[in-house]
């Protein structure tokens, strides 16, 4: 067994350098496959980013009657904190709103100085763990007696939830597409590099070799494609990250975009197994179609 | 073979019942026109194919019966040559005699002293070391004779052996595949070559149009009578 794993490794590595020139085809082309797959799937993070950033940006306000207590206030203000659906409340008092609309609209400075109180109420501003629960939590908050009323933003939120559920499917589709074309791409140069061998292959029939010992060196050579593009194109991604971070929050400096070790991390490991499993699974699939008889 | 039928898929019926019995120890000729069914029946035996009727024995074993993985233990125990030889451009004489060991399973130390001991039979002891494109067209095939026997088989087909070699050089392979068959190993000859078939005098089955059509012991390319 250990005998066998070592000789269709040694033919595999053997066979890697031999027919360098296929396996070169075979790499670049697994390498510019991967790159393609990691951008899409770094775009996609970043879209996704996005989304949850403006998903948390969705907040109910509430105004408050002028009449509510302190007391009033800081009870609702618990009850809310208590509730499954809301990640933060904050109070925004008569003098902040003041303080906000001047800043927002110094124009109209004039205009809330000649009034002789400050109209604006004071308000809570919650901020929900998924924009769905709207509704949920303005109903309960109508219900409140220091509210006076919710501003009712529903349909701005459904509007939003839609788009973002159409973006996230829609990216999802073009993932899944690109990841068949890269699996049909990379399964068809492996494919050609296994028909490049097929004398190879029928000779080892014909002096009767066993099906394993045909198919195992060509699998493990999959895997050795698969290894160094999935390498090559960690190298590169490596070489371009500090570019494409600035590239990012240059873009997205609003957004909390992390370009974070993690990140890095799971793209490191989806290239490395997509890279192996592709490699490993087009050698297969080619090999059989001639075993198959 | 008993009662073989084969048809293709695109149509072609390649045998129309072909019965044939070939002893251990034979050396049969097997001659007629491209597309008479030569290549079908060395395609049976080694089952590349399957009968499309009829069976086909070989040591007593219906090869329609086998269980997949038994198929390659039987090709073990027969050795093949074909017209265009076949070899690997890029291994040596001896890496692709012992080619046919390594892909097989058969140990380093196992190998090394067989490859030599078939390649004293062909006589390429001098060239073991010679990529195929550095050999002659009878060296080559030599080659591919000395793969075929590495694994000791019991019975050797060669399809048009000498279909590429010049005249003399085509006597040296007869003459080595006449030894193989004093060594106790079954031949089964295909070819289109008609002087040495009447020189050597052995049995003739000729093929015509997927019968066969004649079947004698000792006798010529063409029918003599």
């Amino acid at each position: 067994m250990i005998a066998f794993i070592a000789f269709s490794i040694r033919r595999a590595w053997q066979s890697f350098w031999r027919n360098g020139f296929m396996s070169l085809a075979a790499t670049a082309t697994m390498v510019l496959m991967l790159v393609l797959l990691s951008g899409l799937i770094i775009l996609l993070t970043g879209l996704d980013a996005t989304l949850n950033y403006v998903q948390q940006e969705v907040q109910v306000v509430a105004y408050l009657k002028d009449s509510a207590t302190a007391q009033d206030v800081s009870r609702l203000e618990a009850s809310l904190q208590g509730m499954p659906q809301v990640t933060q409340v904050s109070f925004v008092s008569k003098d902040q709103a003041y303080h906000d609309f001047l800043a927002r609209h110094p124009d109209e400075a004039d205009v809330i100085n000649s009034l002789p109180t400050n109209p604006l109420p004071a308000s809570l501003q919650i901020n929900l763990r998924d924009p769905n629960d709207y509704l949920d939590v303005a109903t309960f908050l109508n219900n409140q007696s220091p509210v006076d009323r919710v501003l009712n933003i529903k349909q701005t939120v459904d509007q939003m939830v839609t788009v973002i559920g159409i973006l996230r499917a829609g990216g999802a589709v073009i993932l899944v597409v690109v990841g068949l074309i890269v699996l049909f791409i990379i399964v068809n140069t492996i494919r050609l590099a296994v028909v490049s061998r097929a004398d190879e292959i029928e000779i080892m029939r014909l002096v009767g070799a066993s099906d394993a010992f045909i198919r195992w060196p060509f699998i493990f050579e999959g895997a050795l494609v698969g290894l160094l593009g999935a390498a090559v194109t960690i190298g590169l991604l490596l070489v371009s990250q500090g570019p494409i971070t600035s590239l990012l929050s240059d873009y997205f400096s609003v957004l909390p975009v992390e370009a974070s070790a993690t990140v890095g991390r799971n793209i490191a490991l989806i290239v490395l197994g997509t890279g192996v499993g592709i490699g490993v699974l087009g050698s297969y699939l080619s090999v059989r179609s001639y075993l198959i008889r | 073979m008993q009662g073989v039928t084969k048809s293709y898929p695109n149509g072609r019926v390649a045998l129309r019942g072909v019965d044939l019995t070939i002893a251990e120890g034979d050396f049969v000729f097997l001659v007629g026109p491209s597309g008479a069914g030569k290549s079908t029946v060395i395609r049976l035996l080694i089952r590349d194919e399957l009968p499309t009727k009829g069976v086909v024995l070989l040591d007593g074993r219906d090869l329609g019966r086998l269980r997949r993985r038994e198929v390659p233990r039987i090709r073990r125990k027969i050795g093949i040559v074909f017209q265009d030889f076949k070899l690997l451009p890029h291994k040596t004489v001896r890496d692709n005699v012992g080619f046919a060991l390594e892909v097989t399973g058969a140990r380093r130390r196992e190998i090394d002293p067989a490859v030599e001991r078939v390649l004293q039979v062909v006589g390429l002891t001098g060239q073991a070391d010679q990529l195929p494109a550095q050999l002659s067209g009878g060296e080559q095939q030599r080659t591919a004779i000395a793969r075929a026997l590495v694994h000791n088989p019991r019975l050797f087909i060669a399809d048009e052996p000498t279909g590429n070699l010049d005249p003399l050089i085509s006597w040296e392979i007869i003459q080595l595949l006449l030894r193989i068959n004093e060594l106790g190993v079954t031949v089964l000859m295909a070819t289109h070559n008609a002087e040495v078939v009447t020189a050597v005098r052995k049995r003739v089955v000729a093929l015509e149009d997927g019968r066969v059509v004649r079947d004698e012991v000792g006798a010529a390319y063409h029918r003599e009578d």
